[in-house]
């Protein structure tokens, strides 16, 4: 308990987005939008034309910021680029996958679930260590 | 025969003791179990109606879009002047019991800030903690704050509280809410469809939704970091004590 790194604790951190329009416009309505002084946004809108390095890059750009507390990434967004989102494990910033209009909430490719399904599973830790 | 029975004894009570214990420690690891299924059903409970209410805000908006015109309803009237976010959050380390080897689970808690306003005036905060259910509830508690009157230094700067300063007009809590909700829709211009304004507040009502999703996730990753050192322990215990069955399973005698 004594040596636990701390979570930076923060009084006013931002919401980063990564979805598409619909949900990011509607974000922005209720006030989550942020342009700093030099215009970079907090949000990326996925589209037909992003490519995945882009939604990649955003993703590293939000999970590195120290003023971003939680990342909003579309769900289907999140599975172009699954193996970063998987293999990404700090507690700040959260990572939250949403539904969208064309793809329904899917638990099963959630990648909090992924980590916690493992106590489910028919393998269990004494068949890891056989 | 006297000492026969007095070890006899001696052994009952050290054996009803270590019952005593083992039955204390398995209530403990029940009751690990238990949080850790209980903050998964929440995490899946609280998706299903972020889901829906999601779904309710893309209806009011494609409604809005509709009466307003495709062109007047996107995120492209955004431009990208200095605009601070209005609706921030507070994030703050819970002392938990979790174990210190998984950074995932070092239970940050969350509470959004929405429409914050900063003026040369005044600075105004409606704090919601991951426990206020009614997004609506114009009663709920208000915090006022003084701000400096710099105008925008640098990002943070221009988010933190600063010293206090003599009000010049003063504005109710809620008025203060309403100017900056309106400010947020007059980006779509002057007069806006009454959808649009129920889009907004859906999509608030899903932001305190994410809210405590992020909460009940910390929560979540946490009780499973628990659950999992307590079968690692089990599981070394049985099988230093060579009490592995068939199956992998442990087997108590």
């Amino acid at each position: 308990m004594a040596n636990k790194p701390q979570i930076p604790t923060s009084n006013s951190a931002l919401i980063a987005m990564i979805a598409d329009e619909d949900t990011i416009t509607g974000f922005l309505l209720a006030g989550v939008g942020n342009v700093d002084l030099r215009r970079k946004t907090n949000y990326l809108i996925v589209d037909s034309k992003t490519t995945v390095k882009a939604i990649e890059d955003a993703f590293k750009e939000f999970t590195t910021k120290e003023d971003i507390a939680i990342v909003l990434i579309s769900q289907y967004v999140a599975n172009m680029i699954r193996f970063l989102v998987d293999s990404y494990n700090k507690p700040i910033p959260a990572i939250l996958e949403i539904p969208s209009k064309e793809h329904p909430y899917d638990p099963t490719h959630d990648s909090v679930l992924s980590r916690v399904k493992y106590l489910f599973s028919s393998e269990s830790v004494a068949s890891e260590r056989r | 025969m006297r000492n026969k029975t007095k070890n006899q004894n001696k052994k009952e009570k050290e054996k009803k003791n270590e019952k005593e214990i083992s039955d204390e420690c398995t209530k403990e690891e029940d009751g690990k179990v238990l949080q850790f299924l209980d903050s998964m059903d929440s995490y899946l409970t609280l998706m299903d109606s972020l889901s829906s209410t999601l779904r309710q805000g893309w209806i009011e908006l494609a409604s809005a879009r509709y009466s307003m015109g495709a062109s007047r309803v996107t995120s492209a009237l955004y431009d990208l002047k200095l605009h601070p976010a209005v609706t921030t959050l507070q994030v703050r380390q819970l002392d938990g019991e979790s174990p210190r080897q998984d950074p995932m689970v070092e239970e940050p808690h969350f509470t959004l800030s929405r429409w914050l306003y900063s003026s040369e005036d005044y600075c105004y905060s409606r704090e919601t903690g991951s426990d206020e259910a009614d997004p609506k509830n114009k009663n709920s508690s208000s915090l006022l704050r003084h701000r400096g009157t710099s105008q925008y230094p640098d990002d943070k700067e221009f988010r933190r509280k600063a010293s206090p300063v003599s009000p010049r007009s003063p504005l109710t809590g809620d008025d203060q809410v309403q100017k900056e909700r309106s400010k947020s829709l007059s980006v779509f211009g002057k007069l806006v469809s009454p959808k649009l304004r129920e889009a907004q507040v859906s999509f608030e009502t899903a932001l305190e939704t994410l809210i405590k999703i992020a909460n009940v996730r910390s929560l979540m990753l946490s009780a499973h970091a628990q659950v999992q050192q307590d079968l690692h322990g089990t599981f070394d215990l049985c099988y230093n004590s060579r009490k592995i069955g068939k199956d992998g399973s442990c087997k108590h005698y």
